[in-house]
Order: structure tokens, then C-alpha cells, then sequence
């Protein structure tokens, strides 16, 4: 069973979930649109309503695990673009997907750390339902409406995510 | 002097007497003796000493490789436990590294751009 949070607009669903950090393990944190949705080193990531923007709380893991986690989470995206729509995706390492040579998906994890790992958190912004995007990421960015001319559904491809997520880190930690 | 020593699971009962001429040592009952006349004939033992730590240093290390992007403590300064003082980006993920002691900042051994690999120490406290 799934537990999603959903929120109409939030800053970034992964600066969310360290706020609250109490939450549960695959605790799903999901917004209709992020105000800062950003990738590493605070890029941002264009979040608009239309596309896929979520947060998973990861239950406490290795440090190189979830280093592993986070590259497979890009396989598993491009894996489900693959099988789904029939495009041709392209992964970007370490952790973005691409597809018609333009950025489609970002994936980010973000670890507190002391003595061993106190929390992890991996966002993954999914350009899904984006209709159109401004000026400057035109020509860097796609999503899968423009490359499919119809609209998708993101519960289902979320669903399929968190689901190759939880196999893959019960394989890699055994 | 008499004592037990653990040397992985065995351990060995050893005695150690000292006569006017040397230092006899008995383990598990074998004798053995180091008098001056023997000196030319000394036996090479391992160094056994532990590795010098000074427990009044409180190191805050990385677990993993990266490089440093943004430093939030100075020397000086009191750190509390589990407050952020660095974040490390690393290929695939950020991480923000916290400290587990709290105490005042004697190093400041990084800066910002810095690459690190694991086990580096980073900030000192004492």
C-alpha cells in the first residue's frame, strides 16, 4: 500500500520532506507544481502544473547503496518511458533521462549524514503533461505530451516507479 | 607481573619476572630469558602500540567522496549535535553532513570546492 501526500504547490518536494523528516519510509510527498524545484548544486527544474513532481522517503540505507539506488532510479524512468510510449529514451549520467536528445526526467537524492545515514530523500521530476516550454529550455527540454501529442497518466507511471524502486533496493541491500 | 593476553580468540597466560640480570618471560609456561649478555641475540617482536588518538578531538570525517559545496561553520564557533556544518555534493547525490558531538570548531579543515575523499576528516571540535 502506498502512502502519497498530495499538495497543490509546494517549494521543492525534496526541501519538504527534510523539513519534516519524521515521515515513514516510501512516505510518497507529490505536488501539482514546485515554486524552487531544483537539481544538484540548487539548478532549478522547471515545474509547472502538467507534470510529474515527487519526493520518496528512502527507509535507512548504506551510503553506497543508495549512491546505486539513485543511478537505477534513472534506468527504471527510462525503462518505463521505454515500455509504456515506445520512445527511444537516453540516460544521462548519473541521473537524468533524455529523450529526442532533450532533458525529460531529473532524478535527486539528498542524504543527511552523521555518523551513518540519519535520512535520504530522492526527488524525480518527470516532464509529463508540459504542453510547451519557455524560451531558454525549448531546446533543452521535452516532455512526454510534446513527444506523444496526448496527455499521459502520472498516477500510473508513479505507481510504477515506487514500485521498481522497492524491488530494485531490496536486491542491492541483500 | 602476571596478565592474559587475547590475541584473536586465544588467549596466553604470560608472566613476566624481573631478575638481577635480565627480564625473564613465562607464556603458557615456556620460559623465555633476555639477559644484557644476550643482547646481540634480541628477538624482533611486532610493534604492538594502538594507533595515537587523542579523544579530546572530536573529528567529524566523510563518508563519502565528493566535493564540497557550501561550508556553514567557522573556527570558533559552538556547534551543537546533529547541526548542519557542511554539504558535499557528490556524483549522484547532496548530502548534508551534521555533527555528532557538539563543541566549540578548532579546524576548519575544507572549503568550499574542495574535493574529498572518504574518511577525510573536515572540521575538528574540541
Amino acid at each position: 500500500m502506498m502512502k502519497i501526500k498530495k499538495y497543490k504547490i509546494v517549494s521543492s518536494t525534496n526541501a519538504l520532506a527534510k523539513k519534516l523528516r519524521k515521515t515513514q519510509p516510501w512516505q510518497v510527498l507529490l505536488t501539482e507544481k514546485q515554486t524552487v524545484g531544483h537539481g544538484r548544486e540548487k539548478r532549478s527544474w522547471f515545474s509547472p502544473k502538467g507534470g510529474l513532481y515527487f519526493s520518496i522517503i528512502l527507509p535507512k540505507s548504506k551510503i553506497e547503496d543508495l549512491q546505486t539506488l539513485t543511478i537505477l532510479a534513472a534506468f527504471i524512468v527510462a525503462k518505463i518511458i521505454k515500455d509504456n510510449f515506445n520512445l527511444e529514451p537516453f540516460i544521462k549520467l548519473p541521473n537524468d533521462v533524455w529523450v529526442n536528445g532533450k532533458k525529460i526526467c531529473g532524478i535527486l537524492t539528498e542524504n543527511v549524514i552523521g555518523k551513518d545515514v540519519k535520512f535520504s530523500v530522492m526527488g524525480i521530476g518527470l516532464n509529463t503533461n508540459i504542453d510547451r516550454f519557455p524560451g531558454e529550455l525549448k531546446d533543452i527540454a521535452t516532455s512526454l505530451k510534446i513527444e506523444l501529442g496526448k496527455e499521459v497518466d502520472n498516477g500510473k507511471i508513479l505507481n510504477q516507479i515506487i514500485k521498481h524502486l522497492k524491488k530494485q533496493l531490496a536486491t542491492i541491500s541483500e | 607481573m602476571k596478565l592474559i593476553l587475547k590475541i584473536k580468540d586465544k588467549e596466553y597466560a604470560v608472566e613476566i619476572i624481573e631478575e638481577e640480570n635480565g627480564v625473564k618471560i613465562k607464556v603458557d609456561g615456556k620460559e623465555f630469558a633476555f639477559g644484557e649478555e644476550e643482547g646481540e641475540e634480541k628477538i624482533l617482536a611486532f610493534r604492538t602500540s594502538l594507533p595515537k588518538r587523542d579523544f579530546s578531538k572530536k573529528e567529524i570525517k566523510t563518508p563519502i567522496a565528493g566535493t564540497i559545496s557550501e561550508v556553514f561553520v567557522e573556527n570558533g564557533e559552538f556547534v551543537k549535535k546533529n547541526q548542519r556544518v557542511l554539504t558535499l555534493s557528490s556524483m549522484k547525490m547532496e548530502n548534508e553532513i551534521v555533527s555528532d558531538f557538539e563543541g566549540k570548531v578548532k579546524g576548519v579543515l575544507v572549503k568550499k570546492g574542495k574535493d574529498v575523499k572518504e574518511g577525510d576528516i573536515l572540521i575538528i571540535l574540541g
